[in-house]
């Protein structure tokens, strides 16, 4: 049975040109800025991922509930193992549960809606359930209740020490157990660990984030130099018609096409001490001194990470401009050359100032890509020899995941990004109208 | 300056295309030697030419998977990347709104950014969200990162789209979603596919987020995989250069089969037309 036609919601053209940009902006907002503000957050903290004490950002004196309700509950259980393998203690043993349980009182009682919160975490934590909610697991504590509680565990460790002296030896193992409980249960209590500027400091004044940089510079600066220039003369040579065009445009798209890491594989075997057959002719031409100087030199190293990357990248500067060259109209050539401009003349005010724009966008973005490199760098050196080869955004991919060091490597990260956007608030200074161009509607 | 090419020119050519495709070329010779053949020899051809190496290479590792890892992450990215983009790049050429330049400049700005400054608090959201080793785990950073290349590009096909066929559908009733989806969206259809593609090979190329959030071997991609073959003691340069050639042939085909598409889409956003 057809159903009357209903008269449907219709959005105007411009709400539903908001609609239609929302999703963009929202995935931008919360995948790229708000994660960058993070990271901003993160560098002001002493924060360690494989630190227990420092894993996560702690602005003022807080307790763990995680950590001390699981603990919490081993100790309890470990007394009990205790008292069965040694009946005769039991008055000790009721006076570390008198004293922990008068701390765990207070504690409860220092803030509203504690004692449920601890309940909670309580109830995850039997059904196996990881705390993961920092809201729930973190809450402040004060001073005075976390100086009593760090005494009183110090008292009842002693006491368990002394319990130890003379204890039947199958005793020993489960009061061992009780003293490293104790201690972990102490391991809850979470110093703050903002140190405010102090990484950057710390790290602007080594030595090894300096190299990391300079090594980005000119890594950047001869790369992109390079490439431009060979890009420009290939595309200059080849703007002209000739059989096989499809082919030629086909192999330099090649390099650009597959992924860094593989082409930094290859240059790793082309270039390798042993059986890498540029090192072996480089050697043979006298341009090394031998074949494993490429790879195990500093000099060498950026030789190579620079010769890969020219390699990947120049033909698609090439190509890039090529499709620049091809746009200027044949007439101002004639025209120049019934002026009777030679051709040096024609390319310095004619070809260079028409294509201006498309070499400002090329640069513009190889040399934001240059210095953000880092699986080339990463792939091919790993940035050795001894570090020497290190770009920033390698280095600081070590601090952040092989040293699990969050925040100093969160303010390199940061150094990068406002690098960055120095850069590219230069560049779009320079060519910022021409890029918006034919974009916007009039 | 359009000249005739004459001999010199085509031997220019062949050398400077001899010397970008080299590195593929040896690589694939060594390929196919055996493996006593490829320590320290530098003979072009071998006498004895043999497929063990890629027998090897996709037995130590699963290559096979890796590929298959990065096909799904990729065209998952493709998809819900152009959806978005080509609604961004729809509302920003055509549709009365405000802020457009804050929105394009945005956009770029977005483009812009070091992977690396975003890395660590995304790797955290994805930890905790428990989407670490998963394949969402990579298409939702990635459809962030190909967005402003996609939007950018799309854009400028869809502003060339001529207005006179929107006024039209207009005036035939079409409601502006409609118009978007029936006319603007398929006269676009090379520009969409041209941006599909890139957005497709960098999807496939991306390594900082696959190597920090994807690290059981069972969810890495193919740029991961391949440079975990190097191990600490020794390095099977026979696996690892028919591995290459292996994951460079389905690249190979899509430039061969999409060379003027990926020319234009290059060069959309840098030539004035």
């Amino acid at each position: 049975m057809k159903q009357p036609k209903k008269r449907r919601f219709q959005l105007s053209e411009r709400q539903l040109g908001y609609a239609m940009v929302a999703p963009s902006i929202i995935l931008i907002a919360v995948i790229i800025i708000w994660p960058i503000m993070l990271s901003a957050w993160n560098s002001l903290f002493d924060y360690r991922l494989n630190d227990p004490a420092k894993a996560e950002r702690i602005s003022s004196l807080s307790i763990n509930l995680e950590t001390y309700a699981d603990n919490r509950y081993l100790v309890y259980d470990t007394l009990e193992d205790v008292r069965d393998a040694m009946p005769d203690a039991g008055g000790t043993l009721d006076d570390i549960i008198t004293a922990l349980d008068e701390q765990h009182e207070t504690l409860l009682n220092t803030d509203e809606g504690l004692a449920d919160r601890y309940e909670e975490v309580n109830t995850m934590l039997d059904n196996f359930q990881p705390v993961n909610d920092e809201e729930l697991r973190l809450v402040e504590v004060p001073e005075e209740w976390a100086d009593g509680f760090a005494n009183t565990l110090d008292e009842q460790t002693a006491a368990v020490q002394a319990l130890r002296e003379g204890a039947p030896e199958e005793a020993v193992q489960p009061l061992t157990d009780l003293e490293s409980q104790l201690s972990n249960t102490q391991g809850s209590i979470l110093e703050p660990n903002f140190v405010g500027l102090k990484n950057y400091t710390t790290y602007l004044g080594d030595g090894r984030t300096w190299t990391a940089m300079l090594n980005t510079l000119l890594f950047t600066v001869v790369t992109v130099g390079v490439e431009l220039a060979v890009g420009l003369a290939v595309a200059l040579l080849i703007n002209r018609v000739f059989i096989g065009r499809g082919l030629v445009r086909a192999a330099v798209l090649v390099p650009w096409a597959i992924p860094t890491a593989v082409a930094a594989m290859m240059w790793t075997f082309l270039f390798d001490g042993q059986s890498g057959i540029m090192a072996h002719y480089m050697a043979q031409f006298g341009l090394i001194d031998d074949p494993g100087a490429l790879l195990s030199t500093g000099a060498g190293g950026m030789f190579s990470i620079m010769f890969a990357d020219i390699w990947k990248t120049t033909p698609y500067m090439a190509l890039l401009l090529l499709a620049g060259l091809q746009t200027i109209p044949r007439s101002l050539y004639e025209a120049a050359e019934v002026d009777g401009a030679n051709k040096f003349q024609q390319f310095i005010s004619i070809t260079l100032p028409m294509i201006r724009s498309a070499i400002l966008v090329a640069v513009l973005f190889r040399a934001l890509d240059a210095f953000r490199v880092f699986d080339l760098i990463y792939v091919l050196t790993g940035g050795g020899p001894a570090n020497s080869t290190e770009s920033i955004s390698v280095y600081a991919y070590k601090l952040l995941f092989e040293q699990q060091n969050f925040g100093a490597g969160s303010a390199l990260s940061v150094i990068v990004f406002l690098s960055v956007a120095l850069l590219s608030t230069i560049f779009i200074k320079l060519i910022g109208s021409e890029l918006f161009s034919g974009r916007l509607k009039q | 300056m359009v000249k005739r090419a004459g001999v010199g020119f085509y031997i220019f050519l062949i050398i400077f295309v001899f010397l970008v495709m080299f590195p593929f070329i040896w690589v694939f010779l060594t390929s196919i030697k055996p493996q006593g053949e490829i320590f320290s020899s530098f003979q072009w051809f071998s006498s004895n030419m043999t497929l063990d190496n890629y027998a090897s290479a996709l037995e130590t590792r699963p290559l096979l998977m890796y590929m298959l890892n990065s096909f799904v992450v990729a065209t998952l990215t493709t998809i819900i990347s152009i959806i978005v983009a080509s609604f961004t790049a729809y509302a920003v050429t055509r549709l009365p709104i405000r802020f457009k330049g804050l929105i394009l400049g945005l956009v770029l700005a977005a483009s812009m950014f070091p992977q690396i400054a975003v890395l660590s608090p995304i790797f955290n959201f994805v930890t905790d969200a428990g989407l670490r080793n998963s394949y969402l785990g990579l298409v939702i950073p990635y459809i962030t990162i190909s967005l402003p290349l996609a939007i950018w590009i799309l854009s400028t096909f869809f502003i060339k789209i001529p207005l006179a066929l929107e006024e039209s559908a207009k005036l035939d009733g079409a409601t502006p979603f409609q118009t978007f989806r029936k006319i603007i969206f398929p006269l676009a259809a090379p520009g969409v596919f041209t941006t599909a593609i890139l957005v497709f090979i960098a999807a496939w190329n991306e390594y900082l987020f696959a190597l920090t959030i994807n690290t059981d071997d069972r969810w890495r991609t193919i740029p991961v995989g391949i440079s975990f073959y190097q191990s600490q003691y020794t390095v099977p340069w026979g696996d690892i250069t028919a591995a290459t050639v292996i994951v460079t042939i389905p690249i190979v085909v899509l430039v061969l089969l999409f060379q003027r598409r990926i020319v234009a889409g290059l060069t959309s956003g840098s030539v004035k037309e």
